[in-house]
């Protein structure tokens, strides 16, 4: 891991000891994978930085976001998630994300996160083109 | 001192004319078993226990009041290639510290893994929890020293960021897994 990432995991881990409840949330849950930077793994594990902020510009990219293996089979609770999914778009990628685009409420993502996704790749393929129709869109390949 | 001698002689031929040596085996016999059940009687030794500091909540004892059996115990879960480290509450693999890295570092030629199981570990020293990351070190095939597994707190493996069983080298480009470290990255807060 290079210099700056363990200065970025050392300065997030530094406030663990006053962790409010997102962050230790993202930490416990998320990090493991996403990494401290939340930038994902090159051709693994897809990045989170200034990705989830433009998800949140469409309902079907809301709805992705919330439904991927990640999210919905995550031992969060309903607040939980939203709060942890509001914690990263704000701090990764804070200046994509549009005024429209409201934060994740917890009543969105419970009746959101259960729907099943039959194919995570189609759904995907299908979400980032209406971004891209409709402005910046995430890579398909991550 | 002829006089010594025949009091004692007296003594102990009173004494042998009064008792058995079978008699004697016998008491000697029930006294010896009724030692080794009096710890099997149901007594409270909650009190006992938190003052040794095996209560979750109890204070640690200073040192100078553990019993041996308390202070070995204390020093298993100090000494990074023990199993018994109360970093490894969730291990399972081999230690790296065992194998030329450390409890935290990965040996020479191997590379930490790209992701990792992250959860958290009681230290009975301090009394507090700890966030630890469960880093694969990759690269090398298994080092076979040190195999430790313990599971607190691990789910099956369909809550797969919460099951140590994973080769968490996986999305490494040599996935070849070589041992596990434990990285303490903070302190948790109390509801984790």
């Amino acid at each position: 891991m290079s210099r700056w990432r363990w200065s970025v995991t050392a300065l997030l881990l530094v406030s663990a000891s006053t962790l409010a409840s997102p962050t230790q949330d993202y930490v416990l849950n998320c990090m493991g994978c996403h990494g401290a930077t939340a930038d994902g793994v090159p051709g693994k594990v897809p990045p989170l930085a200034h990705t989830l902020v433009q998800f949140m510009r469409s309902p079907a990219g809301r709805s992705y976001v919330l439904r991927v293996p990640g999210a919905s089979n995550s031992m969060l609770s309903d607040a939980q998630l939203a709060a942890v999914l509001n914690w990263i778009a704000g701090n990764f990628g804070r200046d994509q994300l549009p005024e429209s685009a409201p934060p994740f409420s917890v009543q969105e993502v419970a009746a959101t996160r259960r729907m099943p996704m039959v194919s995570l790749r189609t759904t995907r393929g299908e979400v980032l083109k209406e971004l891209a129709a409709s402005g910046s869109a995430p890579p398909e390949d991550y | 001192m002829r006089r010594l001698d025949r009091i004692f002689e007296q003594s102990s031929r009173s004494l042998a004319q009064r008792t058995s040596r079978r008699s004697f085996v016998a008491v000697l016999g029930q006294v010896l078993t009724g030692s080794l059940l009096l710890p099997l009687l149901p007594i409270d030794r909650v009190n006992r226990a938190a003052a040794a500091g095996l209560e979750p909540d109890a204070a640690p004892p200073p040192p100078a009041h553990r019993s041996p059996a308390t202070a070995a115990r204390q020093a298993a879960s100090d000494d990074p290639q023990s199993c018994d480290y109360w970093r490894y509450c969730a291990i399972d693999g081999f230690l790296c510290s065992c194998c030329g890295g450390s409890s935290h570092s990965c040996p020479p030629g191997t590379s930490m893994s790209a992701v990792a199981w992250i959860g958290t570990c009681h230290n009975p020293g301090d009394g507090r929890d700890y966030i630890v990351t469960y880093n694969d070190c990759c690269g090398k095939t298994s080092c076979g020293n040190c195999g430790c597994n313990r599971n607190e707190r691990e789910r099956p493996l369909y809550r797969l960021l919460r099951n140590n069983d994973n080769n968490w080298c996986v999305a490494n480009a040599d996935s070849n897994y070589h041992c596990t470290v434990s990285v303490i990255l903070g302190l948790a807060e109390k509801d984790q």
